[in-house]
């Protein structure tokens, strides 16, 4: 959706991977701008907000997830936004043209904050990322988030940091004002990019078990305890394969996986989930930022006895011209050697590198296997030691 | 008719539940409900 608001995908058509009449020709019943208010278990019916009582031998929750808005005075304003949904995309790109958008702020410095930078800015907007503590991107290390403010620097952006928000108020310059502890600040646009929650409202009124992250406990097969309910998506929990806990993840492939099975298993079929590595990537300019697996916190907290190294090697082989630096950091377990999660930052290069670590993750490999693993050499992808072997190799020597 | 399958929420998820459930199982009734003005969007 960023890449929708940045103009890069222009037509509103491409991001919808299925209309209605399309499901409406495979006989799928589509209901849209209709709630589901209430799930009346004795009767096995779901009652909507058009009054109507759907019965229901098998229900499916794919009810996403819930913005946070910062909770101040003000925050409901016009030109005020979050950006989860496709509905908030077209608001926001029709405030856009609505408006002489000058300026904007994004509030909050997680990947869509990041994203969502790049997007207003390649419009030729003024953009303030506004954030509570000092570095974006909390899942990176610091030293990684550096180069993702340098690169916002860069390219113009104004990085704020230590900013607590107090109210939102109209503009005299622009048309809304946001008050921090730094003071005012207008923009013409405010974008609430502050996280998400999982939406399991009417999985607990159901009095389904939620667990730990707050999204519906489901077993492998996307069944919750309750017989013929089923929970999907960014609403619902996924094995992590790396800690062994069940998470909450909110991306749509995983969303997409997850809904697949689920069908698979209400059409007459067998599957399970075999569950996820987290992994992640996102572009911020001329940026590639991804990681997988677990951070060092998480491996402690999950009972491994984490180590970790952080090197700078080359995207590329490091005589081929066009070569960039690229920053790989590595967590394994000193208890067993085994890898546990991986970052990196770089210009080129990083995405392929996390893809890479996170079928090592997914295949529980060791060190000593990441270290000697068979990559596609030549001199225009990687050099002839990639810098998988090397921080490998690296931390191997450490452990 | 098949059983009544009732999905709540179409985005990535609910969206592939209908899909994939359709795919197999022709007889099932599948109502897919989604509180906004649209459904299966790419993130």
């Amino acid at each position: 959706m960023p890449y929708y608001i940045g103009d890069v995908i222009r037509e509103e058509k491409r991001l919808i991977a299925r209309t209605p009449e399309k499901f409406r020709e495979t006989g799928v019943d589509v209901r849209i701008d209709t709630r589901a208010e209430e799930v009346d278990e004795a009767a096995r019916e779901v009652r909507l907000s058009d009054g109507t009582r759907l019965p229901y031998d098998i229900l499916v929750l794919g009810t996403g997830t819930t913005p946070l808005m910062p909770g101040i005075p003000g925050e409901a304003r016009e030109g005020v936004f979050a950006l989860r949904q496709y509905t908030d995309a077209l608001r926001i790109k029709a405030w856009l043209k609505q408006v002489p958008c000058r300026k904007a702020i994004i509030v909050g410095a997680g990947f869509i904050g990041m994203e969502m930078s790049e997007a207003l800015r390649g419009r030729g907007i003024e953009t303030v990322v506004h954030h509570r503590g000092t570095l974006p991107v909390s899942r990176w290390d610091p030293e990684f988030s550096k180069v993702v403010v340098e690169e916002l620097q860069k390219k113009g952006v104004v990085f704020v940091t230590g900013s607590e928000l107090k109210t939102v108020e109209e503009g005299i310059e622009h048309k809304l004002r946001l008050v921090t502890n730094h003071g005012p600040d207008e923009a013409d646009l405010i974008l609430m990019a502050v996280g998400v929650r999982p939406n399991a409202a009417l999985g607990k009124q159901m009095g389904l078990p939620l667990g730990k992250s707050g999204a519906i406990r489901v077993n492998f097969s996307q069944q919750t305890e309750r017989e013929g309910v089923y929970a999907v998506g960014d609403c619902a929990e996924s094995f992590h394969r790396v800690s062994r806990r069940w998470v909450n993840i909110p991306l749509g492939d995983i969303a997409n996986k997850q809904g697949r099975i689920a069908g698979a298993n209400i059409g007459g079929g067998a599957m399970t989930f075999p569950g996820i590595v987290g992994a992640q990537s996102f572009k911020v300019f001329d940026l590639e930022v991804a990681a997988t697996g677990l951070g060092e916190q998480e491996a402690e907290e999950a009972g491994f006895h984490p180590a970790s190294t952080l090197v700078w090697g080359n995207a590329i082989a490091g005589s081929m011209p066009g070569n960039s630096p690229l920053g790989l950091k590595l967590i394994a377990d000193r208890a067993t050697g085994k890898l546990l999660g991986a970052q990196a930052v770089g210009k080129a290069g990083a995405v392929s590198r996390i893809n890479t670590l996170s079928v090592a993750l997914w295949a529980g490999l060791s060190l000593d296997d990441a270290g000697w693993l068979d990559l596609a050499y030549a001199p225009p992808f990687s050099g002839s030691w990639d810098p998988i072997h090397t921080a490998a190799q690296t931390l191997k020597r450490k452990l | 008719m098949g059983k009544h399958v009732v999905i709540i929420g179409a985005g990535a998820g609910g969206a592939s539940v209908a899909a994939e459930a359709r795919r197999r199982d022709p007889s099932l009734s599948i109502v897919l409900i989604e509180q906004r003005g649209q459904v299966s969007v790419a993130a």
